[in-house]
């Protein structure tokens, strides 16, 4: 009814102006109608009016009538210059009989709505029929049901007879019950967000009908930059999904965006509850600076990917991704990466209506890295040490071996499988989820909590009463309100909680897969058992060696456990305020949130007592044990605070918006958006980072449409940022767009049975990002000089005694360090065959201006304590973005629906400082994906050492011998050196991400997969993480705390070069016991292809059907089983392929899950 | 409602650009270094703290496990997963990513030139400093002159030829500006060390005013000392008219070495360090000799002798040493050449001089153990039965090698092995002696990990009243030293010999740096017991005599490494295999077989470290070494 009321005022003199123009007379009729009405929220309604006068103007008549009435009169003030004066004396009557008496022969008309009295020109050509005028010659009554495509009653439907102005709307169940002339041949059923059917009435009176949704609903609305706009309307490249595909059965939402969302490059590099977010990235990486994932803005709020992670399907309103610049050009200095916008639920007028979801899932991972046996991890130890240096020591006896081959005694020959002492095979975790929504006309609400536990599979020593496994429980809780304080003003409260609260091993979960991966099987056991002689000992006894800190990953998981507790507190308030009474369609919206994270850790642990085994006994099998660290070692626990972390975020919004539409065909909108945004972080570091982040922006948006065919858009942010100097510190960034609506144009009307709907876009246009730099180096005008730094300290003094510290510059100021640029260009195109098939493709492409880097003509002997930048690299990014659905009904029992998508991104340098490359133009980075690798092309393992000999010159670090990998003199200057680095495979993000699915169902059964995949990556092993016998450390890792041992890949063991079987092609390359630079250079040789495809997720449900529901009083219940990475396919098959270089950590889960969803 | 509106529109009002500017006045910057003295007094240990960690043999000094004087088993280096000198030591030096790079500041070395522009920015700057006294200032400049100069020096010995920073290049210099520095010719080089040494001379104090404060910051003594070596190391064959060098040039034809051998520039050496000698004896310098502690009385004059030459590295601040280096003191390097003497449990030093080294030690008489007319040479390895009057040396009734009996002090008081005595660690009379057990299933051999693979250790650099128990051993940490005058006598008399040929001169310094190892003089030792009496008179036998005497008295100091080198006789001593004892083994007769445990390999290249390929990339006209 709205809509059509909107419709009705759509009549205006044609303006052909500019608009400028336009926009001074919208101005006008602001002031005018500020001038003719006052305050009208309080009046009370009243019924009968008593009206008297000679001559009066319809102005003083409606001002009249609005002051007894209460009512509210929309005109323009220049309608009211023809119309004629009205003599009139009338008491106590109805408002209705009063204005149709003083509208008789005005060429006005009326219409009341609500408090409100529209009043318009009259439309000649369509002379206004009421039914009540309407001569009642034969009647006949008709009945029937309207339900959905899931056989669900729909409310609300308008059931009417076509060229009449009869109707009915469908109650709750659906059922509706019309009276109409017997003439009439056809009912007319409409509802928004289905398609409109005229069905012939037959004899029995009886249409029951099946409406079908949408596919292109022009009354569908999108979520763009700080507002929504009609999707038939939407010029940038904005790509939403139905919140209800992202549900997937884990506790993290980001895991569900990859193949989902076109646009989007997204994959998942560990299974690790609590840091398991994938990375996602819109359009691929087009910048080599700072900051390359989109901004995330969670109800206009900006927050970081695990806020993001926490959200609930279930509370998402609307979903989407804004790709090109004019969807993205409002954000100004921060949009340049893409914008993820993403709305939540606000409650509805209705009774309360409550939904909840409860769910179990097994989880287990995809795939383990298998590790050879402890004897043959032992003989190739053996043989690395020996193949290397024929005089070298081994380190296993060979009676060592062979005692442990006969398992002679399993704690003095020990061959642990360190991976089964410390995990489980699978977990358990549960979810739930309700919420409550509902409200008045006053107020409306909506209320959501979560609760969400994720367990590891870290197995617990049940001598400790404390929990080491991995236990991340989160819980949220959501509360919008949206209250109408006056009849046109509407104040929404938002308050939003978010919990984590963690116990887990103090290393992490991959950290103790990493450490599993650095132990040697057969050192020592996980933990001697207690014996006659160490029957008093009060704790547990772990295995070690005297003077060297090995890994006992046991002692490490077991030793105590982390806690840490994150929060995100979030309140909000928004004020909308709606300004028709001044203009039609001006509304005004003001928004200020604040939000407070904060996260802090605590260990608590015992240091282990380690002790080893010696004088073992042959005869009697016993052994002594002896204890190694009598003095460091405790039996209580000890604690440690670790890092804690307390930001502040304070953002204020206001938005003038206006949005009508004239004379039915021309559709403007402006839009003002103002914002100040301050973020404060409390343990920042240093004084410059102690120093708020500050934002500062106008944008606008402006948009005409001329008869639903033609659309222009103008967008602009002007923003500034406290990073900059004063000279550089605000950015303009305009785009413009264009759409033609083809469908929608005469010519096409043969053709739109077979392509209902077909729609060209094209934009344009400019968007900054400022966080080109780490927090760290935020202030690039100034210098970064610590006066204080213990680094450069120096120390003097008979005794040592008198030291001070020294000074550092961690940066040079550079005042003309500004704005990344990025300029966009979208082209895209919708369109829509038989109402089924719906596509929606865009091509893109970026050039990236002002990237930050450092410089390459610095050389060492300048003696720079820090690099010199300047935004100087340019890189450029181009692709594709391709969604398709398609629906299909069989009967109204049977459907299936399946949709795919597809992200092709690339990225290149255009501009790089390099060194002087003037031979080695293959060492060049410009023309390349900006992930690309450059590496060695190893053409096989050298043969023997009288090849290397032969071959050009390759040191590393250490001579190569026969069975390392030989790599080919590119530049031919007779040896191999940094200078035959070539580009090597694939870029390391990948190009190409794509899924595809179907859901389907029969009756109350439902069925859905969804496969996802992704290509054009490659990744390497990492040959020194994996290299065997090594100690190898990870770079955040403290190398004196302890020693590690790589454990040996029964991949390599199954297939390495050896002076036995020199396999020039062999997996591994001649063995190593200590690190070989050689080999660990990257090269093709460890490079794999990361591609693959994924069944990702499947589910199968069962609804309840309805009149069993009415017995339980339930609105709704579904059962559903559902599994994610369920299959894979790819060539890699040493871990899970999605892990890529990050094989050794927390593996991808597997995950089973059963779930009940019920609402009532 | 209107109310709300203009409240909003209000605040949406405050669009002034204050907001933006969050950055307070007051942010340090360079120039507040140079505003108080105390700020000034950071700058200058900011100078200070470039400086080479020389006590530091794992990573920045090259000089004690770099070369062949100290090898380690490979199994350490998986303990130590950048225990960069023993790649070196194994020919592993490359161009890609070199070890101990002191020029780019990786793998081990620190980053000097970084350490030369801060230099340069105090010199540029002290002057602003309103609360100094002018002597002060002038002092102050005096040391991070010296500092400039020695790490242009320290630059010199690794990369030959190198540019000279004499100012600082602005960072925003263009490219031709920046590409227009390359390697200065060695002599020019040199000439700007030696001038930054002359010109720091004048204004530094002779010894620190205030030792509990100072005590390690650069006098006259050291900056003139210093100059000695610097121009010691620039006559030396390696620099002098090398020739391997003639085509070490720029494309200009600008020769990087000098081609002719010029003589006087040992003359030049001489003169600063007779200078130098001269200032350090006005100032009461001498040679070491232990004059107190534990049992001082009671002990033998063997265990004296023997303290004199432990004590002289290991006893803080004594005064023999001219500069000794507070900023890097000798800790794991004490416990790496320290054996396990009491329980099993203890881990043993890894660090293990091989057997050559114990070889070059001289016999009792002072003469080489292959020139002593009374030292059977071939019989070295055979097995001898220690008798009681080797007791304060060897353990009584042990089967030892001969290449253990009959040796100079120095012998015992350097090196540690199994049977010898170790002397200190509580047990500080001559009667109740501690003897290192090193063979299979000694208490010195009986860690996985941690043993010498030669077995032998450095145990001159070991301070004799170190803690040992069964739990632990604490080391008690010393200043590491530098200069000693020990060092300068015996630079002096190679000067003196090579500028001058053999004189009565170079004999005297010998000789007083013998008598306090408890030898007789040069002349007599040689008269009476070598094989070749007359190798003293002539100026090739003297210099051999000289370079021996210098590398036993400075063994395992970091000086032996960067002698051969500039003497250029690595490329004979570095091609030999190094051995050790087959330390796996129980009884005598199988242990004291020599093992050959690596073929090193050292070719004319590796007189020189290589510029990181990455750095000549940025400039092309820096030349890379030759042979890289």
């Amino acid at each position: 009814m709205y809509k059509k009321c909107i419709a009705r005022t759509q009549t205006f003199k044609p303006l052909h102006r500019s608009i400028l123009a336009w926009l001074m007379m919208v101005k006008l009729s602001i002031l005018l109608v500020l001038l003719t009405c006052s305050q009208t929220s309080a009046t009370v309604f009243a019924q009968s009016v008593t009206i008297k006068g000679k001559d009066m103007s319809m102005k003083s008549i409606f001002s009249e009538l609005r002051s007894q009435t209460g009512y509210h009169f929309l005109y323009l003030e220049e309608d009211l210059r023809n119309t004629r004066p009205v003599t009139i004396d009338l008491k106590e009557r109805s408002l209705e009989t009063v204005l149709d008496y003083c509208f008789r022969g005005q060429p006005l008309q009326y219409e009341i709505r609500k408090n409100r009295v529209l009043v318009e020109r009259k439309k000649l050509s369509a002379p206004k029929l009421r039914s009540d005028l309407i001569p009642v010659t034969q009647q006949r009554e008709v009945i029937g049901r309207v339900t959905n495509e899931q056989g669900e009653p729909i409310p609300g439907v308008t059931v009417s007879v076509p060229e009449t102005s009869i109707g009915v709307t469908t109650n709750e169940n659906g059922d509706y019950r019309i009276s109409l002339p017997a003439t009439a041949k056809l009912l007319s059923f409409s509802m928004v967000g289905y398609e409109k059917q005229e069905i012939p009435i037959p004899d029995n009176n009886v249409v029951n009908v099946v409406m079908q949704a949408q596919v292109a609903d022009i009354g569908e609305v999108v979520v763009v930059a700080f507002g929504t706009q009609k999707k038939q309307d939407v010029i940038g490249a904005v790509t939403s999904i139905n919140p209800s595909e992202l549900k997937v059965p884990s506790s993290n939402l980001t895991t569900a965006l990859a193949g989902r969302l076109a646009g989007v490059i997204a994959y998942q590099r560990s299974g690790e509850p609590g840091q398991d977010n994938a990375d996602f990235f819109i359009r691929g990486v087009t910048t080599f600076g700072y900051k390359v994932d989109p901004l995330i803005l969670i109800d206009g709020m900006e927050l970081t990917s695990t806020d993001l992670a926490r959200l609930q399907p279930d509370d998402i309103a609307s979903f989407s991704i804004m790709k090109d610049a004019t969807a993205t050009a409002l954000y100004g200095a921060r949009g340049a990466n893409g914008v993820i916008l993403v709305t939540t639920k606000e409650g509805k007028e209705g009774k309360a209506k409550v939904s909840v979801r409860l769910e179990n899932s097994i989880s287990a991972p995809t795939r383990n890295v298998e590790v050879a046996d402890p004897i043959t991890y032992m003989r190739l130890h053996n043989e690395a040490v020996l193949t290397r240096d024929a005089l070298g020591l081994q380190p296993y006896p060979q009676s060592k071996i062979d005692n442990t081959i006969a398992g002679t005694n399993p704690y003095f020959f020990p061959a642990t499988d360190w991976r089964s002492e410390l995990f489980k095979n699978y977990t358990m975790n549960q979810r739930g989820n309700f919420n409550v929504s509902g409200g008045g006309q006053v107020a409306r609400y909506y209320f959501a909590g979560t609760f969400n536990q994720d367990n590891g599979v870290l197995k617990v020593d049940p001598r400790n009463n404390f929990n080491n496994n991995i236990d991340l429980k989160s819980y949220l809780l959501r509360s919008n309100v949206n209250v109408n304080v006056t009849k046109t003003t509407e104040v929404g409260v938002r308050l939003y909680g978010s919990f984590d609260e963690y116990t887990g091993p103090i290393d992490g979960g991959a950290g103790m897969y990493r450490k599993v991966m650095r132990t040697n099987p057969v050192l020592f056991p996980a933990y001697y058992p207690v014996t006659e002689d160490s029957k008093f000992v009060r704790h547990i006894m772990f295995g070690g060696i005297s003077g060297i800190d090995y890994i006992n990953p046991y002692a490490d998981m077991v030793k105590g456990y982390k806690e840490y507790s994150r929060a995100l507190m979030l309140a909000q308030f928004e004020v909308k305020q709606d300004f028709s009474f001044i203009t039609e369609g001006l509304t005004f919206r003001a928004m200020g949130n604040t939000n407070r994270t904060s996260y802090f850790d605590v260990s608590r642990a015992y240091r282990p007592f380690f002790y080893q085994a010696g004088g073992y006994n042959r005869l009697d099998d016993t052994y002594r044990l002896q204890i190694l660290n009598e003095l460091t070692g405790t039996e209580y626990l000890d604690y440690s605070e670790g890092q804690k972390t307390i930001s502040s975020v304070f953002y204020l919004e206001s938005a003038l918006n206006y949005n009508r539409i004239f004379r039915d065909k021309h559709g403007l909108s402006g839009m003002l958006v103002y914002i100040m945004r301050q973020t404060l972080n409390a343990n920042a570091g240093d004084l410059q980072q102690s120093l708020p982040f500050r934002n500062l922006g106008l944008s606008g948006r402006f948009t005409y449409s001329y008869d639903n065919r033609y659309f222009g858009e103008f967008n602009f942010g002007y923003n500034g940022s406290e990073r900059f100097h004063s000279s550089q510190r605000f950015g303009f960034f305009p785009a413009g767009g264009v759409a033609w609506h083809i469908s929608n144009e005469k010519f096409w009307e043969p053709l739109s049975s077979v392509m209902p709907l077909l729609k060209l876009r094209a934009t344009y246009g400019l968007v900054g990002n400022d966080a080109i730099g780490g927090p760290e180096d935020r202030f690039f005008y100034l210098s970064n000089v610590n006066m204080n730094d213990s680094g450069r300290a120096a120390v003097f003094g008979s005794d040592f005694t008198y030291t001070r510290p020294g000074v550092s510059i961690a940066r040079y100021d550079n005042p003309d360090i500004t704005w990344e640029t990025a300029e966009k260009v979208n082209i895209g195109i919708e369109l829509n065959l038989f109402n089924k098939l719906g596509i929606q493709a865009d091509i893109f492409s970026e050039y990236r201006r002002n990237i930050l880097m450092t410089r390459a003509s610095i050389p060492d002997y300048m003696g720079l304590s820090a690099s010199v930048r300047a935004n100087v690299g340019e890189a450029s990014g181009k692709g594709i973005d391709l969604s398709m659905d398609y629906k299909q009904f069989f009967g109204d029992q049977f459907w299936v629906t399946a949709r795919g998508n597809f992200t092709y991104a690339l990225s290149e340098y255009k501009v790089y400082e390099e060194p002087q490359y003037a031979r080695e133009w293959w060492k060049s980075r410009i023309g390349y994906s900006l992930s690309q690798q450059w590496g060695y092309i190893a053409e096989r393992l050298f043969i023997d050492d009288n090849e290397v000999e032969n071959s050009p010159r390759q040191n590393f670090g250490i001579q190569p011998r026969g069975g390392d990998i030989k790599f080919r003199d590119v530049n031919g200057d007779g040896q191999i050196t940094a200078l035959d680095q070539v580009p090597i495979g694939n870029p390391t993000t990948p190009e190409i991400v794509y899924g595809f699915g179907f859901s389907t169902g029969y009756r109350n059964f439902d069925l859905s997969c969804f496969f996802q995949g992704l290509t054009n990556e490659s990744f390497w092993i990492d040959a020194q993480a994996t290299a065997p016998f090594i100690a190898y450390f990870y770079d955040n890792e403290n190398s004196s705390s302890f020693v590690p041992q790589n454990a040996l890949l029964k991949a390599y063991a199954d297939n390495y070069w050896s002076e036995r079987n020199p396999n020039v092609m062999a997996l591994w390359p001649r063995l190593s016991a200590v690190p070989n630079p050689n080999n660990a250079a990257r090269s093709t040789w460890f490079m794999r292809d990361g591609s693959f495809l994924r069944l990702k997720t499947a589910e199968f449900g069962y609804t309840l059907t309805a009149d069993k529901l009415k017995r339980l009083k339930m609105e709704s219940l579904r059962m559903y089983v559902s599994g994610t990475n369920l299959l894979t396919w790819s060539r890699f098959k040493l871990w899970d392929v999605e892990m890529a270089g990050n094989g050794l950590g927390y593996p991808i889960q597997r995950v089973f899950n059963v779930g009940l969803q019920v609402s009532f | 409602m209107k109310k709300i509106l203009f409240f909003v529109l209000g605040v949406a009002g405050i669009s002034s650009c204050n907001y933006l500017d969050v950055v307070p006045d007051n942010v340090a910057t360079i120039d507040n270094a140079f505003t108080m003295r105390s700020a000034a007094e950071t700058y200058l240990f900011t100078c200070y703290s470039w400086m080479p960690s020389h006590a530091n043999m794992f990573t920045d000094n090259p000089a004690i496990m770099g070369g062949d004087e100290i090898w380690t088993h490979t199994l350490s280096t998986t303990l130590f997963s950048e225990f960069t000198p023993s790649h070196i030591a194994r020919g592993n030096q490359n161009v890609v990513n070199p070890y101990i790079d002191y020029w780019s500041g990786q793998r081990g070395g620190k980053p000097l030139w970084r350490g030369i522009r801060e230099c340069n920015i105090f010199l540029e700057n002290i002057g602003k400093v309103s609360d100094m006294t002018d002597y002060e200032k002038a002092r102050w400049s005096a040391e991070v002159k010296f500092l400039k100069a020695y790490y242009h020096f320290w630059l010199m010995r690794m990369y030959g030829p190198i540019p000279v920073m004499r100012e600082n290049l602005s960072i925003a210099a263009g490219v031709d500006e920046v590409r227009a520095i390359v390697r200065e010719p060695i002599d020019d080089v040199v000439n700007y060390i030696v001038e930054l040494l002359d010109e720091a001379a004048v204004d530094l104090p002779d010894e620190v005013p205030f030792e509990v404060q100072e005590k390690g910051r650069i006098t006259r003594p050291i900056a003139l000392s210093m100059k000695a070596i610097v121009l010691a190391t620039a006559a030396s064959p390696l620099f002098n008219g090398n020739t391997d060098y003639a085509s070490f040039k720029h494309a200009d034809g600008r020769n990087l070495f000098s081609q002719e051998y010029d003589v006087t520039k040992w003359e030049k050496a001489a003169a600063a360090a007779r200078e130098a000698i001269q200032v350090c004896h006005d100032l009461g310098m001498e040679l070491y000799y232990y004059t107190n502690g534990p049992f001082f009385n009671q002990i033998s004059d063997t265990t004296k002798t023997e303290m004199n030459i432990r004590n002289v590295v290991t006893e803080r601040w004594n005064k023999e040493q001219i500069w000794a280096n507070s900023n890097s003191r000798a800790t794991q390097i004490q416990r790496h050449s320290w054996p396990g003497l009491f329980s099993t449990l203890n881990e043993s030093g890894a660090m293990a001089p091989p057997i050559k080294i114990a070889e070059m030690f001289y016999s009792e008489h002072g003469v080489p153990i292959d020139e002593d007319l009374g030292y059977n040479y071939s019989d070295r390895f055979k097995l001898r039965t220690v008798t009681p009057e080797y007791r304060l040396y060897l353990k009584e009734g042990e089967s030892l090698p001969q290449l253990h009996f009959d040796r100079e002090p120095r012998f015992y008081a350097s090196l540690g092995f199994d049977g010898g005595r170790w002397y200190g660690e509580g047990r500080y009379s001559d009667d109740e002696n501690v003897y290192v057990a090193a063979r299979a299933g000694g208490v010195a051999n009986s860690h996985i990990y941690w043993f010498s693979i030669t077995g032998y250790w450095a145990k001159k650099l070991v301070y004799f009243q170190n803690i040992h128990t069964n739990q632990q051993k604490t080391p008690q940490p010393y200043p590491w030293p530098v200069i000693r005058l020990a060092d300068l006598y015996l630079l002096y008399a190679e000067a003196l010999n090579e500028a001058y040929g053999p004189t009565e001169e170079v004999l005297s310094y010998l000789d007083l740096i013998r008598k306090r190892a408890g030898l007789k003089g040069v002349r007599e030792s040689w008269s009476e017991y070598s094989r070749n009496p007359d190798k003293f008179t002539t100026q090739n036998g003297l210099r051999d005599i000289i370079h021996q005497e210098r590398q036993i008295e400075l063994a395992f100091e970091g000086h032996r490494f960067w002698d051969l080198r500039r003497w250029k006789t690595a490329v004979n001593a570095m091609n030999e295999p190094i051995t050790g004892w087959d330390i796996n083994q129980e009884d005598s007769e199988n242990y004291y077989k020599p093992r050959i445990l690596f073929n090193q390999k050292f070719s004319t290249r590796d007189y020189f470290w290589p510029i990181r390929e990455n750095e000549l990339l940025v400039n092309r006209n820096l030349l890379q070494t030759p042979g890289w």
